[in-house]
């Protein structure tokens, strides 16, 4: 192995390790969640990822960290925000992404990228959790679901029902009243994707969508997010393999950037 | 220099104490003033205090009984520092009808903190026609009555006008700090800068004018940081912007080469003509449609070519929204201001200002993400 | 408890007129005719030049009656629009992007864009939708700044100044687009008919004093546009005339709107026009009826003194201004006073404060005016925050928590006055 780069994104929830090489091949990756420590996290994550390759992290040329924890990685050479690296690694699995929707554990975020993978421009959801992966947790723990279970209730809604609140605190108190209700489980699940969706296409609309689209981040694995969002925005989302990794690899592209000028 | 500085900081950090002690020593009245466009030089030449209200540090907690939670931070500091009995060293209060928030205030606040005076002025839109002047006109008549009546003291041409050439001083001392940080960016930081701003809406203007005027000097022979990325901040209407923002903001590699901020260039912007009508005077002042301002009503001066001409003017790379919460004058406008930014190509990042405790971290996502989109990476 | 809600027979005439009036002003650019948008109570002026002209609250109420709010709402943030501004605001800029890019929405709430617009600044934050549009589309704008008084020595100054802004600005400016002179005649006929309608309207307003009250705030919510947008519309003397009688015939034989009634409530704030069903639903089971509101109170409310004859502009400066309700029951200085009246008037037993999270005009000032009312009343009142439209603002289960608090505070009362 002649050059291998690193990159690591410390979420809120989880920490992705990807590991890549001199012709920016994925070797490995790793995803652990995060626990409050977020230090022994990335070198967890980043160890893991290498043991599967029979390396440690003395054999790595750089390092790019990422995402809330990112400031905090003291083996990092360098640390970029994950928005960059959404759009470096959208980038690297579809080079025709114009829109990139990353929905992450605690926030959420539309990003316009240019055909070399940088961020031109981008908002981000305001403190309120609506529309993130905390969000989705909170209401499957209402419904009493897991978020594989969720998702796959949901396809089965056929009443058309409104969750109309997108603070976190109010949807969870409005799912309870429609479980009281009587209303099934399947239909408030769809309802809860369609809130969500609301609140992303809120978010594009303040940057504009340009096709094509998109998207990364854990929340991306939730076939009913994707379905509730390909609904309301009208275009079909490009989703890489592992959703979850792609600000990783953004960070690794990057690395390997800094590593090989 | 640095006592200068010190002082400024003491005393925006904590105007209550600082006031309270001025008062006392000096046995005159000191008189609250809603922003953004009250013209103070009458309080003044009342033999009075004008003070600009500001946001406490403290969070809102007893305000929220009289206010709710959705009104900009502004509003419900005062609210809540008015029912805390912290406002109890002003004599009054003067609001004006500047948007909806300012134009219910006075109700509360007259129930909870009892000012011995207060006044509510209805400054007009800056709607075309010279009924708005006139009104206008009648308005600061009213205002100037209302403060002679309370003060036992007559505002005549002369007093109005020194009031207003003291005040007009402090106008051009700003102007000067102002030229010197855009000739030399980085040469006073940014919650510095807000600093001096901000100490001259708290007090008298005449020792504002005298510690700038030494200051001033001794900041030219300071040097000034690593040329970086030159940014524009504007916004920050009615409030000032937490000081950890502007720090985080030049930690990250930027530096503030000018602005377009209430606690900042607006407030010095426009000086008063010396004329035989004073009153007139701060009329026409006030009728000025540059700076532009969402509050005014004024459609046809658009607030984001104003911006654009302050970044080409300065060579910035960059332009940072403060976005006060809950502020819908701004908030009505951002969609207009993004787009355009957008058009002309200037990088633009949206800061949300709350008066509760920022989110710095995502502050810092957003702040260092525009850098990274400015300077490539 | 076992309830009952006797709906009105002659309000199911409003939906038509209603209609009628929405769908004049969308065919009106096929048939050559001007089009006004207008924000505070100024239509009357492009009426009167034979203009359709919608109203800004008039037409935001009526897309939360047809259960499209949502959906414009919805728009204008697709193209960049921030929730937390005023949703009216919102949903106008929605309707202009919808009609701009060609946005499939609902027919019937189809608005053509404006020749003119009219800001009247009673609310600052209504005027910005015109500067929004003006800066979009380049729609001739002309302002009328018309800020409501917090005493009761500036509502005469205020009026000169509305009025000379409406004899300097306005009429000139639609003079301009009309292209002849202002119909001052056709104005007084406007007038003529308002006058009638809404004396009429005065003595249906009698009828909320009876217990149990034969009608409900909401029945006269769906009937506030005969005295308001559709000013001028001659139908708009009968629907009241059958509105009075069938009120009549109900008082006589003793039926309440909401049986039994055990609640008479005061309403603050705007009515929730996006969720009118939802609320009487929620309210009537506990025999809860709203009965009055300084909302729907300020449209014109003497009419007795309206004098369309010799000069229609003067008397409706002075309805507007020193005669009328509008200027004087916006801010919470001058509606107190106003409040109190209504209290002792319709036995009030409780206060709802309507506070509308996009809505600065009406959300301020509520705390202190249910201290201040309980005060001098010993009634109770509680906040409930809402919207008028966006139903995204609004969280049932807090909703029915507030309500019930609010009910067993006014048996609490009740129990120990009785003692």
């Amino acid at each position: 192995m002649s050059l291998m780069v690193a990159g690591v994104d410390i979420g809120s929830l989880c920490t992705k390790t990807v590991i890549l090489s001199a012709e920016r091949k994925i070797l490995s990756f790793n995803i652990l969640r995060s626990g409050a420590v977020y230090r022994g996290a990335a070198e967890s994550s980043l160890n893991e990822a290498l043991k599967t390759l029979g390396f440690n992290i003395k054999d790595l040329k750089y390092v790019v960290s990422t995402g809330y924890g990112r400031a905090r990685v003291p083996f990092a050479d360098a640390e970029v925000t994950e928005i960059t690296c959404h759009a470096r690694g959208a980038n690297y699995f579809f080079p025709e992404v114009r829109t990139v929707i990353d929905i992450g554990g605690q926030d959420s975020k539309v990003i316009r990228v240019n055909e070399t993978g940088q961020a031109v421009r981008f908002v981000m959801n305001d403190k309120c959790a609506a529309g993130t992966g905390r969000f989705l947790e909170v209401m499957a723990g209402a419904l009493g679901v897991d978020l594989e279970e969720m998702s796959e209730i949901a396809l089965y809604a056929h009443e058309d029902i409104e969750v109309s609140s997108t603070c976190t605190v109010f949807a969870e108190s409005e799912i309870i009243s429609l479980l009281a209700g009587g209303y099934e489980k399947r239909e408030i699940a769809a309802a809860i994707y369609k809130a969500i969706a609301r609140r992303i296409t809120g978010l594009t609309g303040q940057i504009g969508l340009v096709e094509k689209v998109a998207m990364t981040g854990g929340v991306a694995k939730s076939g009913g997010v994707v379905r509730a969002l390909e609904k309301k925005l009208g275009v079909a989302l490009l989703i890489p393999p592992e959703p979850q990794i792609v600000g990783a690899c953004g960070a690794a592209l990057i690395a390997r950037e800094k590593a090989l000028p | 220099m640095e006592r200068i500085l010190k002082k400024f900081f003491e005393l925006t950090a904590n105007p209550y104490g600082s006031l309270a002690e001025w008062k006392e020593k000096n046995k005159k009245k000191v008189i609250g003033c809603y922003p953004m466009q009250l013209p103070e030089e009458i309080i003044h030449a009342a033999g009075m205090l004008p003070v600009i209200i500001w946001r406490s540090n403290e969070p809102v907690t007893m305000g929220h009984a009289h206010i709710a939670p959705f009104n900009c931070g502004l509003t419900r500091s005062f609210v809540d520092d008015a029912v805390k009995g912290k406002l109890s060293f002003l004599d009054g209060v003067v609001f004006y009808r500047m948007c909806l928030q300012a134009q219910s205030l006075p109700f509360i606040i007259e129930r909870n903190a009892c000012p011995s005076y207060m006044e509510y002025l209805y400054l007009p839109a800056l709607y075309p026609g010279a009924s708005i002047r006139d009104y206008l006109i009648e308005e600061f008549e009213r205002l100037k009555k209302s403060l002679e009546e309370f003060g036992g003291q007559e505002i005549t041409v002369q007093s109005l006008n020194r009031s207003i050439s003291v005040y007009n001083r402090n106008r051009r001392l700003l102007a000067e700090v102002y030229a010197l940080r855009r000739e030399k960016p980085g040469l006073i930081k940014g919650r510095e800068m807000q600093a001096i701003v901000n100490s001259s809406m708290l007090m008298p203007k005449e020792e504002h004018n005298r510690l700038l005027e030494e200051l001033i000097p001794e900041l030219k022979k300071r040097s000034p940081a690593d040329q970086k990325v030159r940014v524009v901040i504007y916004g920050g209407l009615c409030q000032t912007v937490q000081p950890e923002v502007l720090d985080l903001i030049e930690s990250l590699g930027m530096v503030i080469v000018d602005d377009d901020m209430y606690v900042g260039s607006r407030y010095f912007a426009n000086e008063v003509e010396a004329s035989e009508k004073p009153v007139e005077s701060l009329a026409n002042r006030y009728l000025k449609k540059l700076p532009p301002c969402p509050t005014k009503g004024d459609w046809e001066t658009d607030w984001t070519d104003y911006v654009i001409e302050i970044v080409k003017r300065n060579k910035a790379q960059g332009v940072i929204t403060m976005l006060v919460k809950f502020c819908p004058p701004h908030l009505c406008y951002y969609p207009d201001l993004k787009r355009k930014f957008a058009e002309h190509g200037i990088p633009e990042v949206l800061i949300e200002l709350e008066h509760e405790v920022i989110s710095l971290e995502q502050t810092r996502t957003r702040l260092q993400s525009f850098i990274e989109i400015i300077g490539g990476v | 408890m076992e309830y009952k809600l006797n709906r009105l027979k002659t309000t199911s005439l409003i939906g038509p007129m209603v209609d009628k009036h929405w769908e004049g002003l969308r065919l009106a650019k096929q048939k050559g005719e001007k089009v006004a948008w207008c924000s505070g109570p100024l239509f009357i002026f492009p009426y009167a030049m034979n203009m359709k002209c919608h109203f800004m609250a008039g037409y935001a109420a009526y897309c939360g009656g047809r259960n499209q709010a949502d959906r414009l709402l919805e728009i204008a943030e697709d193209d960049g629009d921030l929730p937390d501004t005023c949703s009216y605001h919102r949903l106008h800029m929605g309707m202009a992007a919808a009609v701009e890019k060609g946005i499939p929405v609902k027919e019937e709430v189809i608005l053509p864009i404006p020749d003119l617009m009219i800001s009247g600044r009673l609310c600052p934050e209504m005027s910005h939708y015109a500067e929004g549009l003006y800066r979009k589309m380049g729609i001739r704008v002309v302002g009328v700044d018309a800020a409501p008084p917090h005493r009761e020595e500036d509502m005469l100054p205020m009026e000169r100044f509305f009025e000379r802004q409406i004899k300097e600005n306005l009429i000139p400016a639609l003079e301009e687009v009309c292209g002849r002179p202002f119909d001052y005649d056709r104005m007084s006929e406007i007038l003529a008919v308002l006058k009638k309608t809404a004396e009429l309207r005065n003595e249906c307003w009698e009828y909320f004093k009876k217990t149990p009250s034969p009608w409900t705030l909401w029945d006269y919510g769906v009937s506030i546009a005969p005295v308001f947008y559709l000013m001028g519309n001659p139908e708009t003397i009968p629907y009241y005339e059958k509105l009075k009688a069938e009120l009549a015939e109900r008082a006589e034989q003793n039926v309440g709107a909401v049986e039994p009634e055990k609640y008479r409530l005061y309403w603050d704030g705007w009515l929730p026009w996006g969720f009118l069903g939802k609320f009487i639903r929620k309210m009537a089971p506990f025999g809860a009826v709203p009965l009055v509101g300084r909302y729907p109170w300020e449209f014109f409310p003497h009419p007795e003194r309206i004098e369309p004859y010799p000069d229609p502009v003067r008397t409706f400066v002075k309805q507007v201004y020193s005669d009328g309700g509008l200027a004087r029951a916006n801010l919470p200085a001058l509606a107190l006073p106003e409040i109190c009246k209504w209290i002792e008037t319709y036995s009030i037993d409780g206060l709802i404060m309507f506070s509308s999270k996009t809505c600065r005009m009406w959300n301020m000032g509520h705390p202190d005016t249910i201290d201040e009312i309980e005060r001098r009343y010993g009634i109770p009142g509680v906040v409930i925050e809402a919207d008028m439209v966006d139903s995204r603002m609004l969280s049932e289960a807090q909703i029915d928590t507030r309500l019930s608090a609010l009910f067993e505070m006014i048996e609490t009362r009740k129990k120990a006055r009785k003692r």
